[in-house]
């Protein structure tokens, strides 16, 4: 046959990487905190953060960062080691074979679709706030509460991103850095204010900043003190991004880790400077405008920005909004991708495998993840009194398991390298540990605290906690979805498409 | 000579790949079948960012690539390339303008049912920033016919000489047969018949300064609307039609006028659209053929 075959996909790539393409340290930490997204975070985490650890909100901030470092170091050996597209999933079935791979894959989709499922309702009570912010009429913010209305808007903001997603658009640099900047202008903005109104006396409840918020150790319990480590896990998901950059990079050995330490430095200045402020302009009680109100936690900004920051509450409210739904965008990426990448190796059917000709985009796994966060949303809406904090509660228990298995695929991968120098001592066997063991003994203790139907918002189904139900529930649909699948088709779990395998020693 | 064909592992690629065949093959063009794969960028947010995905795309796109050079014939030379950019349109350009191509097609059709063409998205995109004409391919059939005429429609404004003479010299180096046909929609009103005729006759002195000799043929087509001129004429299975592009373009780029997609949404052949002020298939690398060509 007459046919030649050039393949210039490398010199297409080169292409856009000498132009546009590559990333300097300020791309990249504009890329860590565009992921991190405080402004969304901040409002979802905050209040049920208060909850568990009251005034020591600042001191869990800062050892919630702990165990995302150490298990983000060890995602960065996997991820130069092997490069995939089902990171967790791909990691955890090489180094512990199929059927903790399996769970693994489903712990990440999990949290993806949780969260797809939160960063949607999130956008949908602040699109209200923001609208009846631009009509100047409050009676339009309460229609976020209508249920129907709630879950109808909510479903049309997920199925919007997800069309985005599966054609395949995304967010340009120039839309990025405006966004990141905006959040950033608007959290110190609305930080700024609250100290002012302490300093004037005009603060809801003005409380003194004292060493004591600062102290870890001071939380009451353990169970308090693992419930929020695991939400502060979730305050830094996505921050890990920076560490997993290399090529897109300028200079691949020096800018991600860079572009790593000043994203975080960013970041905990950022949720120190809100936390502090939000405390000592609310206090952490239970009145109108407290932070310990269960009414104001499961959105404290939406409460808190207009006594706050005035007539400029709105540019919260947007700030909020145009966060959340960027990431909803940019987050179907990850659980599409993974179910992909699942299909391809016959974990799932084979349907979840398929890229879309036109769009290029795993077309069938993006559709299946915008039904599961649908889904979701609407079960724990209903059932549920306070679907979103229950939802972020649920969120960082399934964090805290998916990093968990992945970090401590990693020791197990690279036992073999782990003495071999003191870097792997320290990154392949040492940071993983530590950080995987924290994980998941955060994992086993706040799902067991969950059981109790007082836990977390309260809400209760069987008597069990709402968030045990979600968390737990969602694990075990996926073991029971797993072993319907290898009854079927027991082609990935007799290791005939991936083998476990470990990384050679030298 | 070579045509870029934009290709999709769908219904459109096929249109796309049928359609550059029957044109390649009494031209002696081969073919640059072109996969435009998404450029990935650092700034869209994904997490977490992993680059396992382009392995397990690419894969599928030499997979889809291998697809599409079966479907061409073996006495068709092609060759496959994928190009990354961040759009279709875009892609297939790039990869037009680097080599050389005389000829853009693409597959036009949409999804559901109705007219043979409808503009898709990657036409539309493409066509007006195309520098090189661009043949939007209908739903084929299943076997690409040889393109038996080329018809060449102008309507009643100025500015058709440009695509007249690349109608003249692609039909004499296919040794086809060639239509001109002077479009009249009548519902314009007021210059009704008189312009009829005057197109007409510009026609007939183009026909006959332009390719003495050769088989030349000149028809005025007359309809309420332009689709109604279009059914009008009687079409020979696998014929040609070649519009110019608006005169609202830019030099060397096609701006797809209203005339010219409502002649696509009523045509049942393939039609070209050449770009403004573009001369001729291949003069603008000078080849000593073609510029003699070009002076008769």
């Amino acid at each position: 046959m007459s046919t030649r075959r050039t393949d210039r996909e490398g010199t297409g790539l080169s292409r856009k990487g000498l132009s546009s393409g590559t990333v300097g340290l300020l791309g990249a930490v504009v890329i860590g905190v565009s992921c991190v997204a405080p402004a969304y975070t901040l409002t979802a985490a905050l209040g049920p953060t208060v909850a568990e650890v009251g005034t020591q909100l600042p001191a869990i901030f800062l050892v919630g960062f702990i165990p995302m470092l150490l298990v983000a170091l060890g995602y960065r050996e996997l991820n130069s080691a092997m490069p995939d597209s089902g990171t967790s999933f791909t990691w955890a079935t090489r180094a512990f074979g199929p059927w903790i791979g399996w769970m693994g894959g489903w712990g990440l989709i999990a949290a993806t679709v949780i969260v797809l499922s939160n960063l949607a309702a999130v956008a949908v009570d602040f699109f209200y706030l923001l609208l009846s912010q631009l009509l100047g009429n409050p009676a339009i913010a309460e229609l976020t509460r209508n249920l129907p209305l709630n879950i109808a808007t909510t479903l049309v903001f997920i199925a919007l991103a997800c069309y985005i997603s599966y054609r395949g658009m995304e967010t340009t640099k120039t839309v990025q850095y405006v966004l990141v900047t905006f959040q950033l202008v608007v959290l110190a903005w609305f930080a700024v204010a609250a100290f002012v109104h302490v300093a004037d006396g005009t603060a809801f409840d003005a409380t003194s900043i004292s060493a004591d918020w600062f102290n870890p150790f001071a939380v009451g319990s353990f169970s308090a003190f693992a419930a929020g480590v695991s939400l502060s896990i979730f305050i830094y998901w996505g921050w890990d991004v920076t560490l997993t950059m290399n090529e897109e990079t300028t200079d691949p050995e020096r800018t991600p880790g860079r572009a790593g330490a000043l994203t975080v430095v960013v970041i905990v200045l950022v949720y120190l400077a809100v936390a502090l402020a939000t405390i000592s302009f609310a206090g952490v009680g239970d009145g109108d405008l407290g932070a310990g109100n269960p009414d104001n936690q499961e959105s404290i900004f939406a409460v808190l920005a207009g006594p706050v920051m005035g007539p400029f509450a709105i540019l919260m409210s947007m700030a909020v909004l145009s966060s959340s739904a960027a990431s909803l965008q940019s987050t179907f990426v990850s659980p599409a991708r993974t179910l992909l990448a699942m299909g391809h190796y016959r974990a799932l059917p084979e349907g979840y495998g398929r890229i879309s000709p036109r769009h290029k985009s795993p077309g069938f796994a993006t559709v299946a993840a915008a039904l599961a966060a649908a889904g979701f949303y609407v079960l724990t809406r209903l059932v549920s009194e306070n679907a979103l904090w229950d939802t972020i509660t649920a969120l960082g228990l399934m964090i805290c398991f998916y990093y968990g298995i992945t970090a401590l695929a990693c020791v197990w991968y690279f036992r073999a390298q782990a003495f071999t120098s003191i870097r792997n001592v320290a990154f392949r066997f040492l940071a993983p540990l530590c950080g995987g063991v924290i994980l998941l003994v955060m994992f086993v203790k706040t799902a067991v605290d969950s059981m109790d139907p007082g836990y977390g918002s309260g809400s209760e189904l069987f008597g069990v906690g709402m968030v045990f139900v979600l968390g737990i529930g969602v694990i075990l649909l996926g073991v029971v979805l797993m072993l319907v699948w290898s009854r079927l088709n027991p082609a990935f779990f007799r290791q005939e498409v991936i083998t476990r395998g470990a990384a050679s020693g030298r | 000579m070579r045509y870029t064909v934009g290709y999709t592992a769908d219904g459109r690629g096929h249109d796309a790949v049928c359609l550059a065949v029957a044109l390649a093959r009494r031209q002696g063009a081969s073919l640059d079948l072109v996969l435009v794969a998404p450029e990935r960028s650092a700034y869209s947010g994904s997490h977490p960012s992993d680059s396992g995905f382009d392995d397990l795309l690419s894969g599928q796109l030499h997979t889809w690539m291998d697809q599409g050079l079966a479907l061409v014939p073996e006495d068709v030379p092609a060759r496959g390339e994928v190009v990354r950019a961040e759009s279709d349109a875009e892609g297939l350009i790039r990869a037009a303008e680097d080599a050389g191509a005389s000829l853009i097609v693409i597959g036009a059709s949409a999804a559901g049912p109705g007219s043979r063409y409808s503009v898709g998205n990657v036409a539309r995109g493409l066509l007006p920033a195309s520098p090189a004409p661009g043949a939007p391919a209908p739903r084929s059939p299943r076997r690409p016919a040889p393109v038996p005429r080329l018809t060449c429609a102008v309507g009643r404004r100025a500015g058709a000489d440009d695509v007249v003479s690349v109608a003249v010299t692609s039909a004499r180096r296919r040794g086809l047969p060639l239509r001109l046909v002077a479009l009249l929609a009548l519902d314009a009103g007021r210059e009704g018949a008189g312009a009829g005729g005057e197109a007409h006759r510009r026609l007939a002195d183009a026909a006959s300064s332009l390719a003495a000799g050769g088989q030349v043929s000149v028809e005025t087509a007359r309809g309420t609307s332009v689709e109604e001129a279009i059914d009008a004429l009687a079409w020979d299975e696998g014929e040609v039609l070649l519009v110019g592009s608006s005169r609202l373009a830019q030099h060397m780029r096609i701006f797809l006028g209203s005339t010219a997609a409502r002649i696509l949404r009523a045509l049942t052949v393939p039609m070209v659209v050449v770009p403004r002020t573009y001369e001729s298939p291949g003069t603008g690398t000078g080849t000593a053929a073609l510029q003699t060509q070009e002076g008769v």
